[in-house]
């Protein structure tokens, strides 16, 4: 987007007052959205963004801005404008630039530019109609597709180059069903950092929505759930949201490096129980969360959080690792220009253990199976989190009982971990977006089957005697 | 930015039968501090247009920041393939103006001329503050964001509207540990139109005290008890409440609210207002579509006296836009508010937990994206807060749940709390007292 001697001169200028390192950041991403009710397209966006971020680091001090006005003008206007936070002299100065080659995976197939979009809005169509028509009580089917082509090109102070390109897909339905007992909704949204061949070959997206519309009528019906500490059985795929909100959050460096989290300082500590091993992985090929380089240029890497419970290793951008003495493990992040890298998941999961689903269930007297899970947050000073559970039923007697609703699953992170006594071989990954510091971000939950003892259950159906 | 005649000429020349352009600009300033010492600190400048035009009497979006020949090429050929490519019975409305706006100046020269050193070392003499209050504070982390952003509405019809705001935003986080090791988590926010409003002791304070009265807390017996919520936590319940008030969600059927008006939704006690014309940070003239906007009562005494309209919506009923179309996100129209206020009762938030008697308060409410189900009114969320014994706060409570219904629970409430302010939501709300909510604890 720019060339090698605008890049030069713009790091050169950014080092002028003693930073120690200087990044350019460039984006540009065409994104579209389609959005549809009850099979009719309500609206169809196209939005072109493009800018970029420049990022100086001065020992433990940051300095980030950005701008849409990319000529070489505006970018030295910012690069001067960013430095004089600094009042140094000059400690380098950059010579020349060199491009690192590096892998060329997570590309598309069939670009979504390239596929026809009235062919693409017949298959949207179809499974509204293939969720409508699953059920009278089905009232409403609401689609969102969207798709984006993201260039991305990184110059820094190192002398390097660095470039990736993103293209995701992702389809989210939400069928509502309603009778006299009121009304519930219910979402399926598959993603993934392919081209169009993903949702030709490996979703079939009217089963998606029937799937969705089956799930919603099953809340119509289902009690509220009752509340107390109990036995919990997470089902697997986006159920990994517990592992991402209660332990992942806070093994990021940002917080970990400030002694923030929870898990400040206790590498080589035991956290989790013996049968809980999880890793974060950039590197999986066309997963949500994946990258060849991270967003400061550092190759993508399958970290591997916990070993049989004990802490292994944290995930570390290079600006928070100064604090912790450790480079970057190629876990830095950002939605845009717009946001300052900082430490992030990408496809983070828990890995499969010896039993299987079955096995599980049949092995529980009493409890709840939250067999899809919902959103959550976490205070990453406390470990205190709470998530809801979007599909859950009522396991008794080693058999899967009743189905309820409006359940919550809240405790704290260092507990939880160790409360894990049984892990299923069933491992799935789950498309989610995360939010945090440096923005909203594609990102994989996943885990097998697990469950976990003696967990708070909130809902409204009385109490568990 | 560009020359918005290059692509009106643009679309007259490709035949769309209408264009608007809704251009805004933002300048950010902010930076955060880490002990006390100046940790991040950003500027930027970002721009973009949003475009919606019609062709063939259908509508097409298209948006960018990318400036330059191809501008108005691009905007121009995807409006129109995404306009064909619609099948929506919502018409497509660029709009020809109110007959009357309200421009107010709500923008403050002294902000945006006060130096960049004298803001940080107004947040320094923050931090310095918080940690002589108390040596249990381990950590602060304190950040300061000052936006300026103009946005500017002109359409093929002649319209032109323009609006420029700017203001502060301080939020502070503190973490502090006791004796027994335990550590508990606090935070504080204010929002600044003018630096001097910014006192930086009653905020130590405020952050301080939020932080420590923590200690010792945990769940309560479940069970079902009177409530008094926040103004902060009462806020974040009113924002799904108010959602279906959307004539959006109404006329698509996912409103429970739907056939209401003129009928008590909620307790005689609440009486809530939206004020877009009132002067600060959420100040708007006209929506996103071009209507004027007007203050109005959304309930009056528990009645629902209307719904929100954007130009679509109210096309549909044949009635006029209620100037509440705002963009969701998206360039597309959607339906939002701005500057909510719920009327104050008489009693201060020590009267409502003297009528409360016994009960619990809850501080905050969390996780509403998972546990909130605005469509059904059912909710379960994570709760912090303290037991009320004997008409006054005892022991602080966490890891507790509240549960209930939205729609009960709004009917529920026995008495409005006079302690109105901003609330992190946007929201201007008082404390209330609800009769009856589960929670669930030990």
């Amino acid at each position: 987007m720019i060339t090698k001697s605008t890049a030069l001169e713009v790091l050169n200028e950014a080092l002028s007052t003693g930073a120690d390192f200087a990044e350019i950041y460039l984006e540009e991403d065409d994104q579209t959205t389609i959005n549809m009710d009850n099979g009719k397209v309500e609206s169809c966006d196209d939005t072109l963004t493009r800018g970029a971020g420049i990022r100086l680091l001065k020992d433990l001090r940051s300095v980030y801005g950005y701008t849409n006005n990319i000529t070489r003008a505006g970018l030295l206007r910012l690069a001067r404008d960013l430095s004089a936070s600094f009042d140094g002299e000059r400690l380098l100065t950059v010579d020349s630039i060199t491009k690192v080659r590096q892998g060329k995976k997570h590309l598309p197939k069939i670009r979504y530019s390239e596929f026809p979009r009235e062919e693409l809005i017949a298959m949207l169509k179809k499974s509204s109609d293939a969720c409508l028509a699953y059920d009278e009580k089905i009232v409403r089917c609401e689609i969102s597709f969207a798709f984006n082509y993201k260039t991305v090109e990184i110059f820094n102070s190192t002398g390097k180059q660095f470039g990736d390109v993103h293209s995701r897909g992702r389809y989210i339905v939400t069928a509502t069903a309603r009778d006299e007992r009121g009304i519930e909704t219910f979402h399926h949204r598959p993603g993934a950092q392919k081209g169009m061949e993903f949702f030709l070959e490996e979703v079939d997206l009217d089963e998606e929505a029937r799937s969705a519309a089956q799930s919603a009528l099953t809340l119509l019906g289902a009690k509220e759930c009752p509340s107390g500490k109990m036995t919990v059985i997470i089902g697997n795929g986006f159920g990994g949201v517990i592992f991402h909100e209660s332990c992942g959050h806070s093994l990021e460096a940002s917080s970990v490096s400030k002694g923030l989290s929870v898990f400040s300082g206790k590498k080589g500590e035991k956290i989790a129980s013996d049968i809980v091993s999880a890793v974060d992985d950039g590197t999986i090929d066309g997963a949500w969360g994946s990258g060849n380089i991270d967003d400061e240029g550092n190759p993508t890497a399958r970290n591997l959080l916990i070993k049989n419970g004990v802490l292994t290793s944290y995930l570390v951008d290079s600006f928070n690792g100064r604090r912790m003495n450790e480079p970057g493990n190629g876990a830095c992040r950002r939605e845009s220009y717009k946001f300052e890298p900082t430490s992030r998941m990408s496809n983070t999961f828990i890995l499969n253990g010896k039993s299987t689903p079955e096995e599980i269930i049949a092995n529980t007297e009493f409890g709840l199976y939250a067999k899809d899970m919902g959103g959550g947050s976490v205070n990453p000073a406390t470990g205190e989190f709470n998530f809801a559970v979007n599909e859950g039923y009522i396991v008794e007697n080693g058999k899967i009982s009743y189905p309820v609703k409006g359940a919550t699953l809240i405790g704290s992170g260092k507990e939880v971990l160790l409360n894990i006594d049984m892990v299923g071989n069933d491992l799935l990954r789950a498309q989610g977006m995360c939010g945090a510091a440096s923005g909203s971000i594609p990102a994989d939950v996943g885990e097998p089957t697990i469950r976990v003892q003696n967990m708070t259950v909130g809902g409204r159906g009385g109490t568990i005697k | 930015m560009i020359s918005y005649k290059k692509i009106f000429d643009k679309a007259a020349l490709e035949g769309l039968e209408a264009l608007e352009l809704y251009a805004s600009e933002t300048r950010n300033f902010s930076f955060s501090l880490f002990r006390g010492e100046l940790d991040s600190y950003s500027i930027s400048d970002s721009a973009s247009i949003e475009a919606r035009g019609i062709s063939n009497g259908k509508i097409g979006y298209a948006t960018t920041e990318k400036f330059d020949s191809t501008t108005p090429e691009y905007l121009v050929s995807r409006i129109k393939q995404n306009a064909e490519l619609t099948s929506s019975d919502d018409p497509g409305i660029i709009f020809r103006g109110s007959e009357r706006y309200r421009k107010k100046n709500v923008f403050n020269k002294k902000l945006s001329q006060t130096s960049p050193e004298d803001k940080i070392s107004l947040m320094k003499g923050f931090f310095s503050a918080v940690t002589a209050k108390s040596d249990k504070i381990q950590e602060v982390e304190i950040s300061y964001e000052e936006s300026e952003e103009t946005v500017t509405l002109t359409n093929s019809f002649g319209l032109r509207l323009s609006s420029k705001v700017n203001y502060a935003v301080v939020f502070a986080q503190a973490v502090a540990t006791d004796d027994s090791g335990e550590t508990k988590s606090g935070m504080m926010f204010r929002v600044l139109s003018d630096p001097d409003e910014f006192n930086t002791e009653e905020a130590a304070a405020e952050i301080v005290n939020d932080t420590i009265r923590q200690f010792g807390s945990g769940p309560c017996d479940s069970g079902k008890y009177r409530c008094v919520f926040s103004g902060d936590a009462f806020a974040s319940l009113l924002g799904p409440f108010l959602r279906n008030l959307s004539s959006d969600e109404v006329q698509k059927n996912s409103s429970l609210l739907a056939g209401k008006i003129g009928e008590k939704v909620a307790s005689s006690k609440l009486t809530v207002f939206e004020k877009p014309l009132e002067k600060n940070m959420s100040f708007r003239y006209f929506d996103d579509e071009g209507v004027a906007t007007s203050n109005k009562t959304l309930i009056k005494n528990g009645v629902l006296q209307t719904y929100l309209y954007n130009l679509a919506t109210a096309a549909k009923e044949n009635r006029e836009s209620t100037g509440n179309g705002y963009k969701e996100g998206g360039s597309a129209i959607g339906v939002g508010l701005r500057n909510v206020f719920v009327k104050p009762g008489s009693l201060t938030e020590e009267g409502l937990f003297e009528k409360a008697g016994e009960g619990v308060y809850i501080t905050s409410v969390s996780g509403l994206h998972a546990g909130m189900n605005a469509q059904s009114g059912n909710f379960s969320l994570i709760a912090q807060g303290f037991m009320i014994r004997d008409g006054k706060l005892a022991e602080p409570l966490s890891l507790i749940t509240a549960a209930g219904n939205l729609f009960d629970m709004f009917g529920q409430i026995t008495a409005v709390g006079n302690n109105i302010k901003i609330r992190m939501n946007g929201f201007f709300a008082p404390s209330v007292l609800v009769r009856k909510i589960s929670i669930s604890g030990k």
